[in-house]
């Protein structure tokens, strides 16, 4: 990653030391630059502004409304945040959220930093990395359907507990248990995206550091401590980012969750997610769109605080090597 | 590619540690664990797609079985009655037709912000950036309404436009990220030879960022196959729903009517058969473009 960057601020450096040197190719190429500047990005700028931006305005906007969409809206302001903190159900979405980012997200990355150092020792590591990637290019769905039969009181999981001798097995369809299922195969599904993530940026450490810290006399455990783990720091810095705000939306794996439910998973497995999609687009009962987008709004407002905690916290230097 | 010059070369004596060290009880026992969890990863999905092919009382006794007979009637089933051969053609429709249109809007846009450096190149690349932490919980509700004020839910044309609206952060980002690795002598030549800038771009960068493009189109290809929350809302007649739609609707009817596993796991197959093939064929591309220049 960082080589990419030398690269790329050495080109700038050429480009920007330019001028005074009146390279002739440059001027006329910064010159054209500047003129296609606003053509080439309008068509983005457009889609982004009418299909993102202004949506996110609006959405601010109308959580601070009641609105049913289909009479006139009414000003709330910010009580709409304040129903919402008294709302059982909501809490307990927003409880789900943070067990998913906080619990979810520790336990993912503590599992994804041991496979990162197993698979570097293995042989086949590609092969293996690549079967321990592929659950993250398939739907949520698909995993909590299968883990609606699989753990189902009389389903394959329960009976081979039997054989082991394990005979009453944790309920793990109840409601008590499902948001801990949950969490569960989120990590199983996640941990090879975020394993190689860490591998690719491992890779790019330089294999000198390692003779040289063996010259040192370093054992394994002192190569990890002093040359591994200082220099993935960047990269446990993104991973964990890019955790929190990938964990907030997660959607299709609980909708779905076990099988039995249609459109309405159980309450007490809810997170921000489907509380909003609940809340908005009910299967009866009338649409809350002011509360839903309150609720929205929180989740987002959750992504921005804690990603600014956590690059401030993990952020130092950057090192070159 | 870069790491490659970086990186010293090896005199052919020094044996890198990593294959001189030996193995530790531990991580003997490591290794074993993680070959365990790819023999279950492999095991779950071979155990989606044989389950798919056997009748539903079959699955129910014996859950590991194998089919006795290949049984493509869950499919034939899936198909006709849960509407999964519509959704499919949505899903590709919907999918291939977003991925091209946000890569032939974002790549312009990538180009430029790479190439132009002023306040107003930076600002937009931050305003994009921004974009990515933006959960889809936030915009729906505010594009539902829009898309109904202009006729476009339920519509295939409304949920396009929406896929490329939200892929814009992550195109645009990684595009970017391409083509600012492309050294600008190239353009230098051409321009000096009196190339126009729209002529330099289209027949010198693109052909040389065909990689760039192919990964990011890729990367939107799998995102719009898989994305639900957008689909289940903004669409829901018979002929206008993609799969994850139909998958769930399917689970809702088979609520009232008993679960009939073979046909839901047959559609379970129709989600995920796509995503194995493509896989199988570019994985390494694919893992690539999504882990590589992530750790900056």
């Amino acid at each position: 990653m960082t080589t990419l960057t030398q690269v790329t601020s050495r080109a700038r450096g050429a480009r920007e030391g330019a001028p005074p040197r009146r390279g002739a190719g440059s001027a006329p190429l910064e010159r054209s630059h500047r003129r296609m500047f606003w053509a080439f990005t309008a068509p983005a700028v457009l889609f982004y502004t009418a299909l993102f931006l202004v949506p996110l305005g609006y959405a601010a906007w109308t959580s601070l409304y009641k609105w049913d969409g289909l009479t006139g809206k009414k000003w709330r302001g910010l009580r709409n945040y304040q129903i919402l903190w008294q709302d059982d159900i909501f809490r307990s979405s927003l409880t789900n959220t943070l067990k998913i980012m906080v619990v979810g997200g520790v336990l993912t990355f503590l599992i994804s930093f041991g496979l990162m150092l197993v698979l570097r020792e293995m042989q086949h590591r590609m092969f293996a990395r690549s079967v321990i990637f592929f659950p993250c290019l398939v739907n949520g769905m698909v995993f909590g359907l299968a883990a609606g039969f699989l753990f189902s009181p009389t389903g394959p999981v329960n009976e081979a507990l039997g054989w082991v001798g394990v005979h009453t097995p944790p309920k793990w369809l109840s409601d008590t248990d499902t948001p801990s299922l949950i969490i569960a195969v989120l990590i199983w599904t996640s941990v090879g995206y975020y394993t190689a993530i860490m591998m690719a940026a491992v890779d790019q450490i330089p294999e000198y550091l390692y003779e040289a810290a063996e010259l040192d006399g370093c054992d394994a455990w002192q190569r990890f401590r002093h040359v591994t783990l200082p220099l993935s720091r960047d990269v446990i810095t993104v991973c964990a980012v890019m955790w929190t705000a990938s964990s907030v939306k997660i959607f299709e794996l609980i909708l779905l969750f076990g099988g039995n439910s249609g459109t309405t998973p159980p309450r007490r497995t809810w997170n921000i997610a489907v509380f909003v999609y609940q809340e908005a687009f009910p299967q009866q009962g009338t649409p809350a769109l002011g509360m839903a987008t309150a609720a929205a709004m929180v989740s987002l407002v959750l992504v921005v605080v804690i990603s600014v905690v956590l690059r401030r916290v993990l952020r130092r230097e950057p090192l070159e090597y | 590619m870069t790491t490659l010059t970086t990186q010293p070369p090896q005199t052919p004596l020094t044996l890198s540690p990593r294959t001189r060290r030996r193995r530790s009880p531990v991580m003997r026992a490591a290794i074993g664990a993680v070959w365990a969890l790819v023999a279950l990863d492999f095991g779950l999905i071979l155990w989606i797609v044989l389950t798919s092919l056997r009748k539903s009382n079959d699955i129910l006794n014996h859950p590991f079985g194998l089919p006795t007979d290949p049984r493509f009637g869950n499919y034939a089933t899936a198909f006709r009655d849960g509407g999964f051969g519509r959704a499919a053609l949505n899903s590709i429709g919907v999918a291939a037709l977003s991925s091209v249109l946000a890569i032939a809007i974002a790549a312009p846009a990538g180009y430029a912000l790479a190439r132009r450096r002023s306040r107003a190149s930076s600002v937009m690349s931050m305003t994009f950036a921004m974009g990515l932490g933006v959960p889809g919980q936030v915009l729906i509700i505010p594009l539902y309404i829009g898309l109904a004020k202009a006729d476009l839910t339920d519509s295939l044309v409304g949920l396009t436009l929406v896929y490329i609206g939200l892929s814009m952060p992550f195109t645009v980002f990684l595009l970017t990220g391409y083509f600012a690795n492309i050294p600008s002598v190239l353009e230098e030549a051409a321009v000096l030879d009196g190339a126009g800038i729209l002529r330099t771009f289209t027949k010198i960068i693109l052909p040389v960022a065909r990689g760039g493009l192919t990964t990011a189109f890729l990367l939107q290809l799998i995102g719009a196959w898989n994305e639900t929350l957008f689909a289940i809302v903004l669409t829901h007649s018979q002929d206008k729903v993609t799969l994850p739609v139909a998958l769930a609707g399917y689970v809702a009817t088979a609520q009232f009517q008993g679960m009939d596993w073979g046909t839901m796991f047959a559609g379970v197959c129709v989600v995920l058969a796509p995503m194995v093939a493509l896989f199988s064929w570019l994985g390494t591309r694919i893992i690539q473009g999504m882990t590589v220049g992530i750790g900056k």
